[in-house]
């Protein structure tokens, strides 16, 4: 009988029979590898957390604390010069009994509805424009930009002159026309429009970033496609480029309406939230509770009520997205 | 599982060690060592001030003012913020929270009842200030907005005041000799020198209430009709009183049915006063307008003319800045010493000049510089005219209402009755509390 060859060589054992014997106690090799290869993983992990460190930090101190503060000092009434006296559920009580809060919760609404879909309509066309082989194309992205980087109490100070019923050049530009001249912050039924229109114009450049992001990873092979089939270009746009933007839309859109219902320095500078609270908003209600009233217990609860409000705009939004991605 | 819920949780330590470094941080930003050790004072006084601002009136306080104060105490400091009215809320609010309250704060007529009531204030009384020997130097009624309870929590410097101003020019123009003395000649006068041209568009207004703030420029109207914000005892308010509801009713008809000024024609940010360009007639003033008037149009010097407005009473308007010191300053009488200092004789002279108020010292009347300012020294000379907003110590809560509810009547949102009932409503709902 012969001794089968074994399909896989064997390691010979050491001739000379002095191996050492493994110590008591030690690992076994498998076990050896695991714990090798786990020491780096715990290394990286720890790295991991120090790294997140600062931001963990950041986030505790500056965001969750506030948070967990504002919603205790909510049920209190706190006028900062008394310290806080619980009250229970009595500043969501006079919130909702609030005519003012409620025309500021309303007038929140109406900026966010026109301010959002319309500056999106006119960032999605600018983003198409500037997308093409211009000439000037990155002075006209830059300037399209520019008013998303430039303080916004600048912005509005422009405005301001802007609107001036006297000196504006908007009322010039009326005249020129032969129309009537307005008295745009001043008349409760042009104010808030008014704060619209600047809240669109400062809007529009970082959607057209976007947008124009989003457009510059579009597949042109759809287009050169679509041309062969001898679709035109509004037809493309509707047919193909707006499609395929939906994702950029959906992330445009809960940004903008976070940020829209977050609209203070605006109001702060162009209206102080008249003319008779005709352009006031949430957050310059809750501003005018903390710091005008020294009532920080109800700017709280206001401030737990736009939070809840954006809460579920952002769950809505998110839900929307998750079922268009799916 | 052990090791990760130790690492989950944060223990005692941290926190304590945390905390008592934050303390150790904020006692480090305080107000620097040494305190008060019989007469001489050392170490380093904070000072919350919304007057001096701008360059000009950070200079005069730190160029003039202050070196004349660290004359007589070297070894002191002073730390100064400067800020403005409009963020003066936010600094003081930030400033109690956090408990870091400077050692004096400047701030208006209406402001010192709150922060008395709840402790925030140093009674001066406590430290050798009364109201006695205020009145010696003071108008008694300008005393009264610094004292609460009988106590003195706060020292005078300056006077904001609010009046009716004519353009004579004008006045001559149309055959006028005199303002209005009265508020029947004041709207007759107004319709008359209300000019519009053919489409309808005001060019001048007759009488501009716009750009007062709505407020201030209401108040002189109801103290003009006999009116107060409050009552007597301070219990209740009482702008909404028949006076009151008068007041207001007039100034919604020189807008509605008199059509002496549309809404939006001016504003509390205009550039210049409609005074001054010729834009108005007559209207509303604070005595800083000649500030103003020599910046914009110095020739006009001869044509601006103050007046009282006068209903079943001369009305005038005064607010103000009072200085006070902090309840916790471990430094009170050297602070006393300041406030003292910025409302001494000279001191006040160089912060009114600059600001072009009214001082609020009686002294002053003879300065060079109330005898060259004529709507200082019309303030000055009817200052027995003059009525202060504020009382209750909730009037800083109250106050913010008050603009929107006066515009809501002159834009015919809410009739002057409904406007007033429904503020004093808030306001009686403010003072419950």
């Amino acid at each position: 009988m012969t001794t089968p060859t074994p399909a896989v060589a064997v390691p010979a054992e050491p001739a000379t029979g002095d191996a050492v014997p493994p110590r008591r106690g030690a690992p076994a090799p498998a076990t050896r590898r695991r714990s090798a290869r786990r020491s780096p993983l715990r290394a990286q992990r720890r790295a991991g957390w120090l790294l997140l460190a600062p931001a963990l930090a950041h986030v505790a101190f500056w965001i969750a604390i506030p948070v967990v503060a504002a919603l205790a000092l909510s049920f209190t009434d706190y006028t900062v010069l008394r310290p806080p006296r619980w009250i229970g559920l009595d500043n969501y009580v006079e919130i909702l009994g609030d005519e003012v809060f409620r025309q500021a919760t309303w007038h929140t609404v109406v900026y966010t509805f026109f301010t959002v879909p319309v500056a999106m309509a006119v960032a999605v066309v600018f983003a198409v424009l500037l997308n093409q082989r211009l000439l000037g194309r990155a002075f006209y992205r830059a300037a399209m930009f520019l008013p998303h980087v430039t303080a916004t109490v600048a912005i509005s100070m422009v405005w301001l002159w802007m609107f001036n019923p006297q000196y504006g050049v908007l009322n010039a530009a009326l005249s020129f026309l032969g129309l009537p001249t307005q008295v745009w912050l001043s008349d409760p039924d042009l104010a808030l429009w008014s704060v619209i229109l600047v809240g669109i114009w400062q809007g529009i450049g970082i959607k057209m970033l976007i947008y124009l992001a989003a457009l510059q990873n579009l597949d042109q092979s759809l287009y050169e496609a679509a041309s062969i089939d001898g679709a035109s270009k509004v037809q493309q746009f509707f047919r193909i480029t707006l499609p395929l933007l939906k994702p950029a839309t959906f992330f445009v859109f809960v940004v903008s309406i976070i940020g829209a219902f977050q609209v203070f320095e605006l109001i702060y500078v162009l209206t102080d939230g008249g003319p008779a609270n005709a352009t006031t908003m949430m957050t310059y209600e809750v501003y005018r509770s903390a710091f005008e009233d020294f009532r920080m217990g109800l700017a709280s609860a206001q401030s737990v009520v736009l939070f809840a409000c954006l809460l579920i705009l952002t769950l809505l939004s998110r839900r929307l997205t998750r079922s268009h991605d799916e | 599982m052990r090791n990760r819920s130790h690492r989950g949780r944060v223990g005692p330590g941290p926190l304590a060690a945390t905390a008592a470094a934050l303390a150790l941080v904020l006692a480090g930003c305080g107000s620097g060592d040494g305190g008060d050790d019989g007469g001489e004072f050392s170490g380093e006084l904070t000072l919350l001030t919304p007057i001096y601002e701008g360059s000009d009136g950070q200079r005069l306080l730190e160029e003039e003012i202050l070196p004349a104060f660290y004359e007589q105490y070297p070894d002191l400091k002073v730390s100064v913020d400067y800020t403005t009215y409009g963020n003066l809320n936010e600094k003081l609010t930030t400033a109690v929270a956090s408990g870091l309250v400077p050692d004096l704060m400047m701030m208006g007529v209406g402001w010192v009842e709150a922060f008395a009531a709840n402790g925030v204030l140093a009674n001066l009384t406590e430290l050798g200030v009364t109201t006695e020997s205020l009145n010696e130097v003071y108008n008694p009624a300008i005393v009264q907005g610094g004292v609460v309870d009988g106590s003195v929590y706060a020292l005078p410097v300056m006077l904001d005041t609010r009046f009716g101003c004519v353009r004579s020019d004008i006045l001559a123009d149309a055959g006028y000799d005199e303002p209005p003395s009265n508020l029947e000649e004041l709207r007759e006068y107004a319709r008359e020198l209300t000019v519009r041209n053919d489409d309808g568009t005001l060019e001048r207004a007759g009488f501009d209430m716009l750009s007062m703030d709505l407020r201030q420029m209401y108040e002189v109207f109801l103290f003009a009709n006999g009116g107060s914000l409050f009552t007597e005892d301070l219990s209740a308010p009482a702008f909404n009183s028949p006076e009151g509801v008068e007041a207001l009713q007039f100034l919604v008809d020189l807008i509605h049915t008199d059509r002496v000024e549309d809404i939006g024609f001016s504003s509390t940010d205009a550039e210049v006063h409609p005074l001054l360009n010729g834009r108005a007639a007559m209207g509303v003033c604070h005595n800083n307008l000649w500030v103003s008037l020599q910046e914009a149009a110095p020739e006009l010097a001869d044509q601006i003319q103050p007046f009282l407005i006068t209903g079943t009473q001369p009305g005038m308007f005064f607010g103000g800045t009072l200085v006070t010191v902090s309840a916790n300053s471990d430094k009170q009488e050297a602070a006393l010493a300041l406030a003292q200092h910025l409302t001494s004789a000279e001191a006040s002279l160089l912060a009114n000049e600059q600001r072009g108020n009214v001082p609020a010292r009686t002294d002053l009347l003879d300065s060079d510089y109330v005898q060259s300012n004529p709507l200082v020294q019309f303030a000055m000379e009817n200052l027995q005219y003059a009525q202060r907003e504020g009382g209750p110590p909730q009037w800083l809560e109250i106050r913010g209402d008050f603009a929107p509810a006066v515009e809501a009547a002159l834009l015919g949102e809410k009739s002057a009755q409904q406007a007033l009932d429904d503020l004093a409503a808030a306001a009686t709902e403010a003072m419950s509390r």
